[in-house]
């Protein structure tokens, strides 16, 4: 440990709301990016599945490789990755561990039994079959995982919500849209704007905005002060600009704005531009939240505010 | 049997005698405290108090950290119901850091020199260097020294005797005879978690 991490993990110490830098900085951005990819993977493999879109699909799956890969640097021993297969029957991150294994063994059989690839184990195949259910599954556990794991953090009253499992799903659903219309643009593919895929992408956004508010509100009016510094931190301290400018306005208002038509048709461009806008907000929405993070404070019980 | 401590707030000085003899007893690298002394104020100039409040693992019943390790690193001795850490299977994956609404767990990734480039000291080369990188280390209650019929650490060389160890399942051991005539609390029981460090009220 270097003599300035040592002497910031003495001031956190010290300080009354110390803020969790296990999952933020460091080796630790990486679960960042790891939760970011692989939600965008499953809700993305999920809807390209439904659409029928191949390229969805290999996108979805180079992105679950890549949340895979960053997932394992995030781990200071990952030669041991293995053992994190040990523990499902309580742990979340076990569990994740699992989905995204199925999802990785499935997706590849699902995708060598498709006809754009010669369907080297056949289309109809009993593989094909396996490899479809695996899949599906995997996707489910790598949408709900990672908002479970942040609800079982009892250390982090913000994430400690019971709200946070759901706002993780829609987001993962809302990504995998996005990352959907973007790859269906840059294709030149009518299904980008026809399809009804743009009406989902606003019907989730507004499930998100909404589950967005009530965390908030819930935060705020639960009474617990650590909640309140994470809020505070999210919406005016330390945090702001990426809640702001990533979340909201890239995230949310850019993308909104573009879908009404006003400022330019809905050419191939602007819904790629609405796309890769609705990402790169869900990546700040997950940097933020995370970040914001505060450790609950060890006190007496009648010094708790 | 169940370990577990009491920790007399009003015979507590804030010596920090238990976070030295700690660090000595396990080697821990820098950064790490598997026993601190936290430092509370109350009221306002002119009626001040100060309250100082040793920290350790709680070794709770219900740990949530146990819970959310993914690998089985962080487990329950069955034997005497203390928490603890099998550095050979940890992955640090640091969730149990997170999970624990005590904060008394800490991740090891150091170099582990204090001085930097000037390399080792002996003392560093003969204690911290048993230590695994990139593991989550807590307290446990010092095993070593409990199989060898000793009292963990920070209690042996408490200069005020404001802490005491013993089994909380036995009616009649001086814990619980503590925690019964005195109040004794837990922090934080809300959570849920049925710590077995408990405090007498200052």
């Amino acid at each position: 440990m270097t003599s300035a991490r040592y002497d910031r993990l003495i001031n956190d110490l010290k300080s009354e709301y110390r803020p969790q830098r296990e999952w933020a900085e460091g080796r630790g951005a990486f679960l960042i990016y790891g939760h970011f990819l692989v939600g965008v993977a499953a809700g993305g493999w999920l809807l390209s599945r439904y659409y029928g879109s191949f390229d969805g699909l290999v996108l979805s799956y180079v992105l679950a490789c890549s949340g895979g890969l960053a997932h394992l640097v995030n781990l200071a021993r990952p030669e041991r990755v293995l053992n994190m297969m040990q523990r499902y029957k309580t742990s979340w991150v076990s569990r994740g561990f699992w989905g995204l294994t199925f999802f990785l063994i499935g997706g590849v059989l699902y995708l060598l039994s498709r006809n754009e690839l010669g369907a080297p184990l056949g289309v109809e195949s009993l593989l094909s079959g396996i490899g479809d259910i695996l899949a599906v599954i995997g996707s489910l556990t790598m949408m709900g995982y990672m908002g479970f794991v942040y609800t079982a953090s009892k250390g982090i009253p913000f994430w400690n919500s019971t709200l946070h499992p759901v706002l993780y799903i829609a987001y993962a659903i809302r990504g995998g849209i996005a990352a959907l219309v973007l790859m269906l643009a840059l294709r030149g593919h009518e299904l980008a704007g026809d399809g009804g895929l743009l009406e989902l992408w606003i019907g989730v956004t507004a499930v998100v905005i909404v589950l967005w508010a009530l965390e908030i509100q819930g935060a705020i009016s639960s009474g617990d002060e650590t909640a309140k510094r994470s809020i505070n931190d999210l919406l005016a301290g330390r945090l702001a600009i990426y809640f702001y400018g990533g979340t909201l306005v890239i995230g949310l208002v850019v993308p909104l704005i573009l879908t009404t038509g006003t400022i330019a048709p809905l050419s191939a461009n602007i819904l790629a531009v609405i796309g890769l806008a609705s990402i790169i907000g869900d990546f700040f929405m997950k940097y933020s939240s995370i970040k914001a993070g505060v450790y609950l404070p060890v006190r007496l019980p009648h010094l708790h505010r | 049997m169940k370990w577990g401590m009491v920790i007399d707030l009003k015979r507590c000085v804030g010596c920090y005698g238990c976070q030295l003899s700690c660090k000595a007893e396990h080697g821990t690298p820098r950064g790490i405290f598997f026993a601190r002394v936290l430092k509370q104020e109350e009221g306002q100039y002119p009626t001040v108090s100060q309250t100082f409040l040793p920290v350790l693992c709680n070794h709770c019943e219900d740990p949530p950290c146990v819970e959310a390790c993914p690998t089985g690193a962080s487990f329950i001795w069955e034997d005497d119901g203390t928490v603890d850490i099998d550095h050979d299977i940890c992955v640090g994956c640091r969730t149990c850091m997170l999970a624990c609404p005590y904060s008394n767990r800490y991740f090891n990734d150091n170099e582990q020199a204090y001085y930097g480039d000037k390399g080792q000291t002996p003392f560093e080369n003969a204690r911290t260097t048993q230590h695994q990188e990139g593991v989550v280390m807590k307290c446990n209650f010092c095993r070593d020294r409990r199989q060898a019929g000793k009292e963990p650490a920070c209690v042996a060389n408490c200069p005020t005797v404001a802490r005491h160890f013993g089994d909380l399942d036995d009616p009649t051991s001086n814990v619980s005879r503590l925690i019964k005539e005195r109040a004794g609390f837990v922090l934080h029981p809300d959570k849920g978690t049925k710590p077995n460090v408990y405090y007498l009220p200052a």
